[in-house]
């Protein structure tokens, strides 16, 4: 008799997990929470990282912050990185991605992406005084780091020089840290990403790393949000422009990448704005 | 009534068809995943990066069995001798054996990687790091760094395979005036590893699952080709499972090739035709061929030489070159044991050197975020008010083992049971788990759990969960073993006195059997706090991840603090391999121990 009602428990558990996995609209969720998770990086300089005391922050870190607040919702910060980020945002368990990422059109396949919040461009670092452009760079290895756009755009770049070997070229590590000590130890030549992540790491040593050569693509920053939720997107594109449109914006950017930072950058492009 | 059904074989079958077939049709046509499954990706061209996504995965699996071979090897070569050396009489040597030993086993496998690919070479002059550099050095650094690692652990195995032969037998060989290494040739090593199989293989088997950590150094293996082809095309849950597959059946194949030599070797009955055993027959007709063609022909006439030559006379002269012979050994070993002190001394003091000349200030500096991170003052999106470092690790651990504990207990009495129902569930749960590396299992709870149950998880959680059910998997395995070794007879005295099998469990063979696993399970909670580093990749706030974030904001002391963490690793895990040894020795009969 008990083993029957275990079985019965059994089906009736299941049961209730098959109704809990059905969810409503992100955007109306998260107006009834009066809640939105967040993602954001931890290990990306000046983008969002732990400081000396451990504190978290940096650009996008304050752009999410900002976003929230002007959506009229808590922020709940989830810790991101660059194989989680997306995943994640298929999966539900965050309804924003405010991860240094680019807005590529594969990935818009997956994911639904705001107005571009962030001009970049993906430049190689390499020691200084030794290569010229990315010609230079032909035979030598590279370091990226896996599951970015920079993986793919670099190979390119190198075949477009004239690699015959551009594929066993590019060694693809798992964070930025890892990819700069093996440029440190000699490993790689050069380092490539976006240059904004570059100028951060090449302050910790000054005088030794610069950086090569043309842009190699442009890398137009987009926040990534859940499929077909177009409320949620009106959301933040609107929370984006008032941004622009009342300084705060630039008052973020200079405060990360404004003159007088380690991280200096002029601001290459301008947000979009629907009147 | 249900209990007279349920001994049918016949009912049991239909039940865990019927069961299957209801998870088949639930998952396919009831169940929303809310994800869009697109198997096709995996044998199409993929049109935006001009490749095949599969034929990716393969490169990946290349790669993986590459390593795998190779390091097992090594380590095979490499555990045999420090296995040797642990049981020298030079002491100096055996000492040196166990503290490499002991280190390399109670630090977690990412942290050696670390180390031997981004710190080791800054230690080594120009020269010999631009020879390093011009070769495959990522793959090299990962395969060199398995092998160590495995090399340790099989040490320990080799070691009690040896300490098992019986004394005498190595006195009547060397009394029969065989040399120490034609003993060791002909009597020890071959009888210790016909001893060693069954451990030795899964040290094998741990090989291949450690080698999915050769992605840390950017090396292409199966894990790396996985998580490429998810980061490019975005799929996966498709991308995860192919390479689940490929890891199970690397594993099944292993297994299977391990008891065809297991049986080969089998002393103590006669040999069965079972199918590994017939298949690794096969496998080895061409060497046994090649062996009896081309080798023995040779040993043949070399020894007919030997013994013509022995009935010769045996002059003075010879007597004379005998004895400078022996002198002219015993002055080698002796040089010998000089030079190794020699190289000691000179390691000792470059390593004191390169120690003080580190910056230990910036250890100093961080060490409270390195042990508690900001506990108690944490942020409110912080758990556990701040906590992490090597506390959270800690903490990590002790959820896993305790909950496992439980799982374990459970799915080892089952998988034990004689009654299908329960018996294969729990085989396929341990098959599975202990068929993939752990961090396939990590990426599995993160990314599809969540999606299957329609919650969230934070990554503490899931990481903690991830290891919890990849420990049950292995503690019921040590629960099984225990059971089996109560002897039967007490099990049939239980049934007959009128205690059902869970009575029979509950009162007569778990209290013996879990006295038994207590060593087992304290070796299994060191590996397991080895293995939350590895929670690194989902990025949760432990050891690792810290010493990596602390690291990235320096930038320029990455010596002095992955030294830091592989001492606190090392304090961690070496004090609790004491106290599993102690009790070991407590728990258990007195043994000879025996040195060679």
């Amino acid at each position: 008799m008990r083993l029957v009602k275990l079985l019965a428990l059994a089906t009736a558990l299941t049961a209730l997990m098959a109704s809990v996995a059905v969810a409503g609209p992100v955007f109306d969720r998260i107006q009834k929470d009066k809640k939105i998770r967040v993602g954001i990086m931890t290990d990306s300089i000046p983008g969002a990282f732990y400081n000396e005391k451990g504190e978290w922050g940096g650009f996008d870190y304050d752009m999410a912050t900002e976003v929230a607040k002007r959506m009229g919702v808590e922020i709940e910060r989830v810790q991101v990185n660059n194989k989680t980020r997306i995943a994640l945002v298929q999966s539900g368990q965050i309804d924003l991605s405010v991860s240094n990422m680019t807005h590529t059109r594969e990935r818009d396949k997956s994911v639904d992406f705001s107005l571009t919040y962030f001009f970049d461009g993906q430049k190689i670092l390499a020691k200084k005084g030794q290569f010229k452009s990315v010609k230079d760079m032909v035979g030598k290895k590279i370091a990226t780091m896996q599951g970015t756009t920079s993986e793919v755009n670099v190979r390119r770049a190198l075949k477009e020089a004239g690699d015959p070997n551009a594929e066993a070229n590019v060694i693809s590590f798992q964070k930025e840290s890892e990819c700069f000590q093996a440029l440190q130890n000699g490993r790689v030549a050069g380092w490539s990403t976006d240059a904004s992540i570059l100028v951060g790491y090449a302050a910790k040593t000054p005088g030794q790393f610069e950086l090569v050569g043309d842009f190699l693509s442009d890398e137009p920053y987009g926040m990534a949000m859940p499929q077909d939720d177009s409320a949620l997107r009106d959301a933040v594109n609107a929370a984006i422009q008032d941004m622009w449109k009342d300084g705060t914006y630039k008052k973020i950017y200079n405060k990360w990448y404004g003159p007088g930072t380690p991280f200096e950058m002029p601001l290459a492009g301008q947000i979009e704005i629907w009147p | 009534m249900i209990r007279y059904w349920l001994e049918k074989t016949w009912v049991q079958n239909a039940i865990l068809i019927s069961l299957a077939a209801f998870a088949i049709y639930y998952c396919g046509w009831v169940f929303d995943f809310g994800y869009e499954f697109k198997w096709s990706m995996l044998f199409t061209r993929n049109e935006t990066y001009g490749v095949v996504m599969g034929a990716e995965i393969l490169k990946g699996l290349a790669n993986t069995v590459r390593i795998s071979l190779i390091s097992s090897v090594l380590a095979l070569f490499l555990g045999t001798v420090l296995g040797l050396a642990r049981l020298s009489l030079f002491r100096p040597l055996r000492a040196t054996a166990t503290s490499i030993i002991e280190f390399f086993r109670n630090t977690p496998l990412l942290i050696q990687l670390f180390f031997w690919y981004f710190a080791f070479p800054a230690i080594l002059p120009e020269n010999v790091r631009d020879v390093l550099f011009s070769g495959q050095f990522e793959f090299w650094c990962a395969t060199m760094g398995l092998s160590i690692y495995t090399a340790s652990f099989m040490a320990e195995v080799i070691r009690a395979g040896l300490q098992s032969i019986p004394k005498g037998l190595l006195e009547a060989a060397y009394s029969s005036g065989l040399s120490y290494f034609q003993v060791l040739r002909t009597i020890i090593l071959p009888l210790a590893f016909r001893a060693i199989i069954p451990p030795l293989g899964s040290e094998f088997l741990n090989n291949m699952k450690n080698s999915s950590l050769a992605m840390v150094v950017g090396v292409a293996e199966l894990t790396w080709q996985a998580q490429q082809v998810e980061s490019l095309t975005f799929k996966g849950f498709e991308a995860t499972s192919a390479a689940t597959v490929l890891y199970l059946s690397l594993s099944l194949i292993i297994s299977f090739i391990l008891n065809g030599v297991n049986g080969r070797m089998r002393l103590d009955t006669t040999p069965a035709r079972s199918v590994p055993v017939l298949v690794v027959g096969a496998l080895l007709a061409p060497f046994g061929l090649i062996r009896r063609m081309f080798v023995r022909p040779v040993t043949r006439a070399l020894r007919a030489r030997r013994r013509a030559a022995a009935q010769t006379t045996y002059t003075p002269l010879a007597a004379m070159l005998h004895q400078l012979g022996g002198h002219a050994a015993r002055a080698a070993i002796l040089a010998g044991k000089g030079l190794f002190l020699a190289v000691l001394a000179g390691l000792f003091y470059s390593v004191g050197k390169g120690l003080l000349g580190f910056k230990w200030q910036v250890v100093f500096d961080n060490l409270r975020a390195l042990l508690i991170w900001h506990f108690p003052n944490g942020r409110p999106d912080e758990m556990f008010l701040g906590l992490g470092g090597l506390s959270y690790s800690l903490l990590m651990a002790v959820i896993a083992i305790s909950v496992s504990f439980f799982i374990g207990l459970a799915v080892g009495v089952g998988r034990s049971c004689s009654n299908r129902v329960f018996r294969i569930p729990c085989l396929l749960y341990i098959e599975l788990i202990r068929g993939n590396p752990l961090i396939i299992v990590i990426f599995w709870v993160y990314f599809f759990i969540p999606v299957m149950f329609g919650t969230t998880l934070n990554v503490f959680w899931s990481a903690t969960w991830a290891l919890t059910a990849f420990t049950g998997a292995y503690i019921a395995e040590i629960v099984r073993t225990g059971i089996q070794n109560v002897p039967a007879g007490q099990v049939e005295a239980a049934y007959s006195t009128g205690l059902t099998y869970l009575q029979a469990m509950r009162r007569i063979v778990l209290p013996q059997a879990l006295k038994q696993m207590i060593p087992a399970i304290v070796g299994q909670f060191i590996a397991i706090f080895k293995d939350t580093s590895l929670a690194f990749v989902l990025g949760v706030l432990e050891l690792t991840f810290v010493a990596q974030g602390i690291n990235n904001r320096l930038m320029i002391h990455p010596m002095e603090i992955y030294g830091t963490v592989a001492f606190f690793y090392f304090i961690c895990c070496y004090s609790m391999s004491v106290f599993a040894a102690r009790l070991e020795r407590r728990l258990s009969p007195e043994k000879v121990s025996l040195r060679m």
